[in-house]
């Protein structure tokens, strides 16, 4: 489109007659920046003007502007001013401004309180990501490492819908437990990782699931396994406080694959 | 003269701006009567086009400060706060057909020539008549069915039943036309 088609919508948006999108597109345009028609929409308005002064001079009633000042004085008048005409107003006022100002205090404190809980909650947050983003970080070391064991851990009788992995390092007694769909430890209770050599289990750690039957545990400096290596992990539910040995129903288990040299 | 009258105008509304009443009385009584002409001219009713007098110059009172030298002089903002005012009246007021048939009943230009205390007022409306006179009748009817009846660019080519874009392009060339008519006369240039 060329520009001469803006020149004429500025003439008729001067005369108050553009309808539809092309208003709103000229307005736009307008909006936009653009001299030229800034220009020519004010030198097609003053022309437009000239319409209005072809008419046959009229004056309005002088009670108009009587009316129209007396407004004007009303809506200038400071509030002070008011006060020994309107007392009855004034009280009003008064109670309305002491209202508002108890509204402002309790406001002002809500807002200060809503502000120290939603603090709270961003340092809570932060944390958590801080733990979540360590953890990750854990995970993708242990996955980096050429070393590293993965051991599928199905779901035993208890939970057969359960499942988990184990990333193990053998050689730094070091690994990863990662599980889902566990249902969560009954009160005083709590998720014990085995770790099964020749010599029997060895106590691994203890964890609790999330809400969505989620859990992670990570291992380190575990107890060497007695002779030879660790052939099997298992997940049981053992007492809150742990034990040396397992005593509870078994959830998870898995075999490291007897081809790998663990 | 016309000139100081304008850029006064300007120091009128900054001052009205600034709460100065004095300066907004000024304001209205020179312009008073130029708007209600036209409130009168669009409305119909004397007593509708004193409401709408008060309306606008409340309405100038209250936001002076918005007023932009730039897009014209402090008339043509007045005008076009009335216009604006009045054209929202006339559509939701008038049961259409009948409000716009009594509109177009009376005389595109009526030939009163009252006294005026206003400022060269007369010399001007006489001057703009005549340049109104040079245009066709056709121009005249687009100019009058859209500044003072309040139809847009669609109602007015449905009501002469042509097409849009001839109706644009008329109105195009009848401001043009209008533009050079009072430039030539002298009363078309008027400070920002």
């Amino acid at each position: 489109m060329t520009h001469d088609a803006w020149l004429e919508r500025a003439d008729v948006y001067a005369l108050g007659a553009l309808d539809g999108e092309e208003r709103a597109w000229f307005e736009e345009h307008l909006s936009a920046g653009c001299s030229q028609c800034e220009e020519r929409l004010a030198a097609s308005r003053e022309a437009a003007a000239w319409l209005a002064r072809s008419l046959p001079t009229e004056v309005p009633s002088a009670e108009v502007k009587r009316r129209l000042f007396a407004r004007i004085a009303r809506e200038a008048t400071p509030p002070i001013e008011r006060r020994r005409s309107a007392l009855s107003w004034s009280r009003v006022a008064g109670a309305v401004a002491a209202m508002a100002a108890v509204l402002v205090v309790g406001f002002l404190a809500w807002d200060a309180w809503t502000m120290r809980r939603l603090i709270g909650e961003r340092d809570t947050e932060i944390r958590t990501l801080q733990e979540e983003k360590a953890r990750r970080k854990e995970v993708y070391w242990l996955l980096e490492n050429p070393q590293v064991l993965t051991i599928a851990l199905a779901g035993q009788a208890p939970s057969p819908g359960a499942a988990g992995r184990f990333l193990w390092l053998p050689d730094e007694r070091r690994g990863l437990l990662l599980t889902r769909g566990l249902p969560e430890a009954p009160a005083g209770k709590a998720y014990a990782l085995w770790a099964i050599g020749s010599d029997g289990p060895v106590p691994a750690g203890l964890f609790s699931v999330d809400r969505m039957g989620r859990a992670q545990l990570a291992v380190s400096e575990l107890a060497a396994p007695g002779s030879g290596r660790f052939r099997q992990f298992a997940v049981t539910l053992e007492p809150a406080a742990g034990g040396p040995l397992p005593t509870g129903p078994m959830h998870l288990a898995g075999f490291v694959d007897a081809k790998e040299p663990a | 003269m016309r000139t100081d009258v304008a850029e006064d105008s300007v120091q009128l509304i900054e001052a009205s701006a600034l709460g100065d009443r004095r300066a907004f009385e000024r304001l209205y009584d020179r312009f008073a009567g130029l708007v209600f002409a036209l409130a009168l001219r669009m409305l119909g009713a004397r007593t509708d086009a004193e409401d709408l007098v008060q309306e606008v110059f409340l309405q100038a009172w209250r936001r002076a400060e918005s007023y932009q030298p730039a897009r014209g002089t402090p008339e043509a903002w007045l005008l076009t706060i009335a216009r604006s005012r009045a054209v929202d009246r006339l559509r939701s007021s008038r049961s259409t057909r009948d409000g716009l048939e009594r509109l177009h009943a009376r005389p595109a230009v009526p030939p009163a020539e009252p006294a005026s205390h206003l400022i060269s007022r007369e010399e001007d409306g006489l001057a703009v008549r005549s340049a109104l006179n040079h245009l066709s009748e056709e121009q005249r009817r687009v100019l009058e069915l859209s500044y003072f009846d309040g139809l847009t660019q669609s109602e007015i080519a449905a009501r002469l039943g042509e097409p849009l874009g001839t109706i644009k392009t008329r109105i195009r060339l009848s401001l043009e036309r209008l533009r050079r008519l009072l430039g030539a006369a002298g009363i078309g240039k008027v400070a920002p």
